[in-house]
């Protein structure tokens, strides 16, 4: 069950763009700015992750209250995360509102649309589109040198660990977002695509939708070699309830002992750390290949 | 001698077929209890993996046996009918009986066709218990129990005496009180829910948000147990009150004058559906659909009657979500739905028709 995955080792992707100051987003709306942004607001803390990496962090003004990396972004005004505040978004003067299109409210976009605050939608189907936006946000903010200077660097990271892993068998994989009812990742979701890059094979890969609730039938029968917690303050799989995966006793995973926990502020977050999160992936399911590398 | 109105009351009632001999009523129940365990063991045939039938057969006559199941013993066809199936199956059962019955009774009580399990504001209670034990991440309350039933149980004990304290005046415990006191509570207690869920990371809020829905998991042996006992132990109850409320059915007033004491009745009623509306909602979330629309349905079947109408809810509500639940399980396996969608998109159509009938045969 290998999948070619495109676009991670061809270097620079397509984009449709009108002229060099026109963006399309991921929902299909065009911006036009004619000059970089200088006060930028980001509504998901993986766009944080991805403004700061580019060095665009002082052009930073309004976060959500779950942006806590880097630790510069903790001093940041708060917003908001599903239900951002629009009074104190707007009060903020920004020229760039960024933000996940599943908690982009249609009104907040309409509003902020007669506003003329333009708006960036970013909906991360796969791994290489993470890098796609990095640049996107690079050649918005000025700085294309640095952002593609970064998502190159992150594919070759990619590549080395993809080539690290996939002389080795897929090991089988769950990877719980919620125990009851049983939520994972499927198809159409970039963690489903970091588990194959990993050298692994999602249990859930039949499922049809990107977050599948998943029977527990289905999960027994296809026996994953390997459950992945994710965890983390705000979110994450509390002790107990992994503890009580241990319950399913002919699961392969359950009898050698293999439930491993990510930080989920890696994981789940489609940002410039998804590389350490894929790196972390592939030790815990290929412990031998491991390259014993000082964590950056 | 009774006065002119009650009696006028009675013999409508009585015109309106509501003899039930023992004959016929043996014949009823004993067809539905057969028909049950045939959906049952049919329901127990489809799943998400095919495991074959006769491994089913091996399953229950092992659970019924009290052997000790060993996991290598059965392997993996076995473990998913013994420990996954078969517990779900069971606890459909029980859910969707419970709750048609909670509404029989409550539509009852309350003499308002609309009532259903949900408009008392005790599942609000239960749903916000099991939704805080969520966000403060207990997985397990005392190293054994799960967390999520307890404290949903607890929160809707809260909500009951809440509920109980505000609609009672003077020792009296007037309908149309409890029914504004949980209507109030319960938009109060869903506003809460929704807090909970606006401030809890969005990956963990769907968790949450797919939990109220409505959704059966696979309980424990041990938990199953707890809860058969628990169920049949207050639906028993209820259906030894079936004549009391068939005369509360006619209106508090001729319920007193054939010497009926409805005060101590409708708090025994209220107590005996908000307990168990307690404990179904904290181990299923809200499924919805049931509790209101099956009574109306087997009420146009075997009519209204509560000797017969509320054993006769009970078994063909509990028939109709195992059968919702495995289509949500088997529909788009490996991936599943959330059983209140099927229960409203395949009971919805169906009642409609049944009205539609009705309406032809009045004209």
């Amino acid at each position: 069950m290998k999948r070619r995955q495109q676009g991670i080792l061809t270097g620079m992707p397509f984009m449709a763009h009108v002229s060099s100051r026109s963006f399309v987003d991921d929902a299909g709306r065009k911006i036009y700015l004619a000059k970089p942004p200088t006060r930028i607001i980001s509504l998901a803390p993986s766009v944080t992750e991805v403004l700061f990496a580019i060095g665009a962090g002082d052009q930073v003004v309004g976060v959500t209250q779950f942006c806590n990396y880097p630790p510069e972004a903790l001093n940041k005004q708060k917003i908001g995360y599903a239900n951002p505040n629009l009074e104190s978004l707007v009060a903020l003067h920004p020229d760039l509102v960024v933000g996940p299109t599943d908690f982009l409210k249609p009104d907040v976009v309409l509003k902020l649309d007669q506003l003329n605050i333009p708006v960036f939608a970013l909906n991360e189907k796969n791994v290489e589109d993470i890098f796609i936006h990095i640049q996107t946000l690079g050649r918005m903010l000025d700085r294309a040198t640095v952002a593609n200077a970064l998502a190159m660097e992150l594919r070759q990271q990619v590549t080395q660990i993809k080539q690290r892993t996939e002389e080795f068998p897929p090991v089988r994989v769950l990877y719980v977002l919620n125990s009851e009812p049983l939520i994972t990742v499927g198809p159409g979701s970039y963690i489903d695509q970091l588990i194959v890059l990993a050298g692994g094979v999602n249990v859930a890969a039949k499922s049809g939708t990107p977050y599948p609730r998943l029977s527990m039938e289905a999960v027994l029968h296809d026996n994953p070699e390997v459950l992945v917690f994710p965890v983390g303050e705000s979110e994450g799989i509390s002790d107990s309830e992994q503890q009580a995966w241990r319950q399913w006793t002919t699961i392969t995973a359950v009898k050698q002992g293999r439930l491993h926990q990510i930080s989920a502020d890696l994981l789940n977050r489609p940002g410039p750390r998804v590389v350490r999160a894929l790196e972390l992936l592939a030790d815990i399911l290929h412990p031998k290949t491991s390259s014993h590398r000082a964590n950056q | 001698m009774l006065p002119p109105a009650t009696a006028h009351a009675v013999s409508q009632w009585t015109k309106a077929g509501a003899i039930v001999t023992l004959h016929r009523w043996l014949l009823v129940i004993g067809g539905l209890i057969v028909a049950s365990v045939a959906v049952l063991v049919m329901c127990l045939q489809f799943g998400a993996t095919r495991v074959e039938m006769r491994a089913v057969m091996e399953a229950i006559l092992t659970v019924f046996h009290g052997e000790h199941i060993d996991a290598d013993g059965l392997g993996t066809p076995g473990i998913i009918m013994v420990q996954i199936r078969l517990p779900r199956v069971l606890m459909g059962f029980l859910v969707g009986g419970s709750l048609a019955g909670i509404g029989v009774t409550l539509q009852a009580l309350l003499r308002n066709p609309l009532a259903d399990p949900y408009v008392l504001g005790v599942s609000s209670g239960a749903a916000l218990g099991a939704s805080a034990a969520m966000l403060l991440g207990i997985g397990t309350a005392f190293s054994l129990v799960p967390a999520l039933p307890l404290f949903g149980f607890l929160g809707g004990l809260l909500s009951l005496v809440l509920i109980y304290r505000l609609a009672q005046s003077q020792g009296r415990l007037p309908v149309h009180s409890l029914l504004l006191a949980g209507v109030i509570l319960n938009a109060i207690l869903t506003a809460l829910i929704m807090f909970i869920t606006s401030i809890m990371d969005p990956n963990r809020s769907a968790g949450l948000m797919a939990w109220l829905m409505g959704s059966l998991t696979a309980p424990s042996y041990p938990a199953l147990g707890v809860f058969v006992l628990y169920t049949v132990g207050v639906l028993a109850i209820l259906m030894h009150k079936a004549q009391t409320l068939n005369v509360l059915t006619l209106g508090e007033e001729i319920a007193r004058s054939l010497g009926i004491e409805t005060e101590w009745v409708k708090k025994q009623l209220f107590l005996l559906t908000a307990l168990l509306t307690g404990a179904v909602v904290s181990v299923s979330g809200m499924i919805g659909f049931v509790g209101m629309v099956i009574p109306h349905v087997v009420r146009m079947l075997i009519g209204s009657d509560h000797r017969l109408l509320l054993p006769g809810s009970a078994l063909i509500g509990g028939m109709f979500l195992v059968v919702s639940d495995t289509i949500a399980r088997t529909l788009l396996a490996p991936s599943e739905i959330p059983v209140g969608i099927v229960t409203a998109l395949a009971g919805g159509p169906f009642f409609l028709y049944l009205l539609l009938c009705r309406k032809d045969r009045m004209n």
